[in-house]
C-alpha cells in the first residue's frame, strides 16, 4: 500500500492505494473506498472507477513522477503527485505554485502577434489591453496587470510567439498575473 | 465532376463523404501541419499546398487555382471559413472555369459586407438592428452614432465575421476607448478597419433561416435552426427545430428570409441569421454565404444532403427541390466540442492520446480525430460535432446525454463538460435561454468539475502506483505544449479573481 496526496486544482487529497490484482486497486480517499479496474497500454492507462453506485471511465498518463494527467467524464485534469507515509519517499513538487514575475507578460499560448497597442515608456494602469494574441482564430486581448510603464517590448506585430515567450514587460510592484479577456 | 476541396478537417471529410456516395472524383489540399490528416486517407488525390500557416495554404488563392488546374478538376467546393466567402477566390474560379461550389461573385458582393447587406435587406423590407448606415470614422463620430441610437452599442467589424472584430460599450467612455482596439483587430483579422456600430439588443435569441437557391429565382427553406447557445458571439450549440417560434413567427422569418435572399440574387445554400427579442420581434443579422458548421442539424430533420443540393445547385444551375417536398421531422441537437479550457474558452492545441467516439441510434459524429492525431494550433479549435436527432426535443436531449457520457477524448480538454451542464440544467431543458444565458450558467461548472475530483485524485494515485516501476512519459514536443498550455488556465483561472 502507498499513500499519495494529489493536488488539483486548488484543493489537495490524501489516497491511499493497495494494489488487490493483476489490474485491481483498492483506494481509499477520505473514508471512501473505491475500486479500480487498471490497464495500462502504450503509457495510456484505461481505468474504471467505482464507487457505491457510480462508476466512471477514466484516461491517465504519467508525465513525471510528481504529475499525472487526468480525463474523465469529459474533463481533462493535472495532477500533482507526492508520496507519503511510512517507507515512502517525499518529492518536491515544483510545478505546483505558480511562477509569476513581477510585470512580465508571458504568451499564455503559442499563436501570433496581431497588434502591439502600446510602445516602450508608455504609461499604462491596470487592465489597459497592452498587445492582441491570436491563436486558433480567436482574439486574445492580453492587459496590464498592474500599473506602471512599458519596460521593453519583445516581440513585433505578426511575430509567431511559444508559449510563454516574453512579450513585454511592464515597471511597478505586479502581484496578479496578466488575465486574458475575452474580446 | 471532379472536385478540389480548398478547406480541411471535419468538413473536408463530410464533403468527401457526399462525393464518394454520388462518385464524384475528389482532390484534397493539405498544409504541412495536415500531411497525416483523415481527409487525405479519404479523398482520391492529394494535393501539397505547402506552408503552415491559412495565408500560406488555405487562404491562398493563386495555389488553390493553380492545384485545381493542375490536378484538373472542374469543380471547388470551399467548405465553412478560408476563402468560402471570399468574392476574389469566386471570382478567380470563375475566370478559370472553375465551378464555384456557392453562391456567385455578384451575390456575394451584395452582401459582401455586414453594411451592404443591411442595406441590401432593408430595400428588400426586411427589418434590420438600428444602427451606422455607414462607416465610423473616429472616436467622436462613433460616440454620437452610439449616443444617438443609445446604450449598450456595439462596435463591429464592417468586414468582420465569425463573431470576431466586436466589442459592446455600455457608455460613451468605452465607446471611445474600444474604437481603436477594434478597429486594429478588425484591420488585422479581415485586412479592412472599417467600423460600424449597432445598437445591442437586450437578451436576443439568435435564430437563422437555411435556404438553398438557384439563379432562376427558386428559394426554398429547409426550417430554423436555433443558435443561442454561445460563447464569446460564437456558437456552441444549435438545434433544429427552435422552441422559440410559433407557427405564425415561423412563417414570418421564413418569407423574410427567402424575400431577402431573393432581393440579393443569392444562389446555392445560404443561411438568414436573426435576432429574436423578448417581444418577438426579430430583425436581420447576417447572411452567411456558404454551407454552416451546424448543417447537419438540418440534415437530420429533412433528411436532406445539403452538400449534394449544393453540388447539383452548382452544375445543372436549377433547384430541383420545391418548398413542398421538404418536411421537419423530429428534433436534432448538436455539441461543437473544442479544444478548449471549458471554463476561460483557452484554446488548447496538442495531441489526442485517446479518442473513442459515441454512437447507437440517433447519434451522428462529424469529426476528423483519431488517436495520436496531433491537434494544429493554425487552425480552428473545433475538433468533433456531435449531434443526436430523436422524436421530440426529449429525446434528443436524452440520446446527447448518453453520447456526451459514452464519448472519450484525452490529451486535450474539451467543451464536453459544458455540454453535460446544459444537458442538465433546467432552463435549457424548458428551452428558456437566450444568448447571455451560456455566460450565466458558467459558475455551476466548476462545482460540476470539483465535484469529479476526487475520481480524478483516485484514478491519478492509481495510474502514479501501477507506473512506478516504469519510467516516466519522455517529455515529447506535444507533451510539454499540453502541459504548459494547461498552465496557463490555471494561470488564468485563477489570476481574474
Amino acid at each position: 500500500m502507498r499513500t499519495y496526496r494529489i493536488q488539483l486544482n486548488e484543493r489537495s487529497y490524501t489516497v491511499a492505494v493497495e494494489q488487490t490484482g493483476d489490474h485491481d486497486f483498492k483506494v481509499t480517499l477520505d473514508g471512501e473506498t473505491f475500486n479500480v479496474e487498471s490497464l495500462t497500454k502504450h503509457e495510456i492507462s484505461t481505468s474504471l472507477v467505482q464507487s457505491g453506485n457510480d462508476s466512471i471511465r477514466a484516461q491517465t498518463r504519467v508525465l513525471s513522477t510528481d504529475k499525472v494527467d487526468v480525463w474523465l467524464a469529459g474533463a481533462a485534469f493535472q495532477a500533482a503527485v507526492r508520496v507519503i507515509g511510512a517507507g515512502g519517499y517525499t518529492l518536491a513538487s515544483h510545478d505546483m505554485g505558480e511562477e509569476r514575475v513581477g510585470g512580465s507578460i508571458r504568451a499564455p499560448m503559442p499563436g501570433r502577434i496581431t497588434s502591439i497597442l502600446v510602445k516602450e515608456g508608455e504609461a499604462v494602469e491596470t487592465g489597459t489591453p497592452l498587445l492582441i494574441l491570436e491563436a486558433m482564430k480567436m482574439q486574445n486581448e492580453l492587459t496590464s496587470p498592474t500599473s506602471g510603464l512599458v519596460k521593453s517590448v519583445h516581440v513585433r506585430e505578426g511575430d509567431t510567439v511559444k508559449k510563454d515567450s516574453l512579450l513585454l514587460v511592464v515597471g511597478g510592484n505586479a502581484s496578479n498575473p496578466t488575465k486574458v479577456l475575452a474580446p | 465532376m471532379k472536385l478540389l476541396i480548398a478547406n480541411r478537417g471535419e468538413i473536408a471529410l463530410r464533403i468527401i463523404r457526399t462525393c464518394r456516395k454520388l462518385g464524384v472524383r475528389t482532390v484534397q489540399t493539405y498544409s504541412d501541419p495536415d500531411r497525416n490528416s483523415l481527409p487525405l486517407r479519404y479523398a482520391d488525390e492529394r494535393y501539397a499546398l505547402g506552408g503552415a500557416t491559412p495565408a500560406e495554404s488555405y487562404l491562398n488563392i493563386e495555389k488553390l487555382v493553380h492545384a485545381a488546374l493542375k490536378t484538373e478538376c472542374d469543380a471547388v467546393h470551399p467548405g465553412y471559413g478560408f476563402l468560402s466567402e471570399e468574392s476574389s477566390f469566386v471570382k478567380a474560379c470563375e475566370e478559370n472555369r472553375l465551378t464555384f461550389i456557392g453562391p456567385s461573385s455578384k451575390a456575394l458582393e451584395k452582401l459582401g459586407n455586414k453594411l451592404s447587406a443591411r442595406d441590401t435587406m432593408r430595400q428588400a423590407g426586411v427589418p434590420v438592428i438600428p444602427g451606422s448606415d455607414r462607416t465610423v470614422n473616429d472616436e467622436d463620430e462613433a460616440v454620437k452614432v452610439a449616443e444617438s441610437i443609445g446604450y449598450p452599442a456595439i462596435l463591429k467589424a464592417v468586414y468582420g465575421g465569425g463573431g470576431r472584430g466586436m466589442r459592446i460599450a455600455k457608455n460613451s467612455g468605452e465607446t471611445r476607448g474600444f474604437f481603436r482596439v477594434t478597429q486594429l483587430e478588425s484591420l488585422s483579422a479581415f485586412g479592412r478597419g472599417d467600423i460600424y456600430i449597432e445598437k445591442r439588443l437586450s437578451s436576443p435569441r439568435h435564430v437563422e433561416i437555411q435556404a438553398l437557391c438557384d439563379k432562376h429565382g427558386k428559394v426554398v427553406s429547409l426550417g430554423e435552426r436555433e443558435c443561442s447557445i454561445q460563447r464569446r458571439h460564437q456558437k456552441l450549440l444549435e438545434e433544429a427545430p427552435s422552441v422559440a417560434l410559433s407557427e405564425d413567427l415561423r412563417h414570418r422569418l421564413n418569407e423574410a428570409a427567402k424575400k431577402g435572399l431573393l432581393a440579393a440574387g443569392y444562389t446555392n445554400a445560404g443561411t438568414v441569421e436573426f435576432l429574436l427579442d423578448k417581444s418577438g420581434e426579430f430583425y436581420f443579422l447576417e447572411v452567411n454565404k456558404r454551407l454552416q458548421v451546424e448543417h447537419l442539424v438540418t440534415e437530420m430533420t429533412t433528411n436532406i444532403d445539403l452538400i449534394e443540393e449544393q453540388l447539383k445547385i452548382a452544375t445543372t444551375t436549377s433547384l430541383e427541390l420545391s418548398q413542398n417536398e421538404i418536411h421537419i421531422n423530429g428534433w436534432a441537437i448538436n455539441c461543437r466540442i473544442n479544444a478548449e479550457d471549458p471554463r476561460t474558452f483557452a484554446p488548447s492545441p496538442g495531441t489526442v492520446i485517446h479518442y473513442h467516439p459515441p454512437t447507437g441510434p440517433g447519434v451522428r459524429i462529424d469529426s476528423a480525430l483519431f488517436s495520436g492525431y496531433t491537434i494544429p494550433e493554425y487552425y480552428d479549435s473545433m475538433v468533433a460535432k456531435l449531434a443526436t436527432r430523436g422524436r421530440d426535443r426529449e429525446e434528443a436531449i436524452q440520446r446527447m446525454r448518453v453520447a456526451l457520457d459514452e464519448i472519450e477524448i484525452a490529451g486535450v480538454p474539451t467543451t464536453i463538460p459544458l455540454h453535460k451542464l446544459l444537458m442538465h440544467d433546467e432552463g435549457f431543458i424548458q428551452g428558456n435561454f437566450d444568448t447571455t444565458y451560456l455566460n450565466s450558467i458558467l459558475p455551476h461548472l466548476k462545482s460540476n468539475l470539483l465535484g469529479l475530483e476526487k475520481f480524478a485524485a483516485v484514478a491519478a494515485a492509481t495510474c502514479r502506483l501501477g507506473n512506478a516501476a516504469r519510467p516516466p512519459v519522455p517529455e515529447k514536443d506535444e507533451a510539454s505544449k499540453w502541459r504548459t498550455s494547461a498552465r496557463a488556465h490555471h494561470m488564468v483561472g485563477h489570476g481574474a479573481g
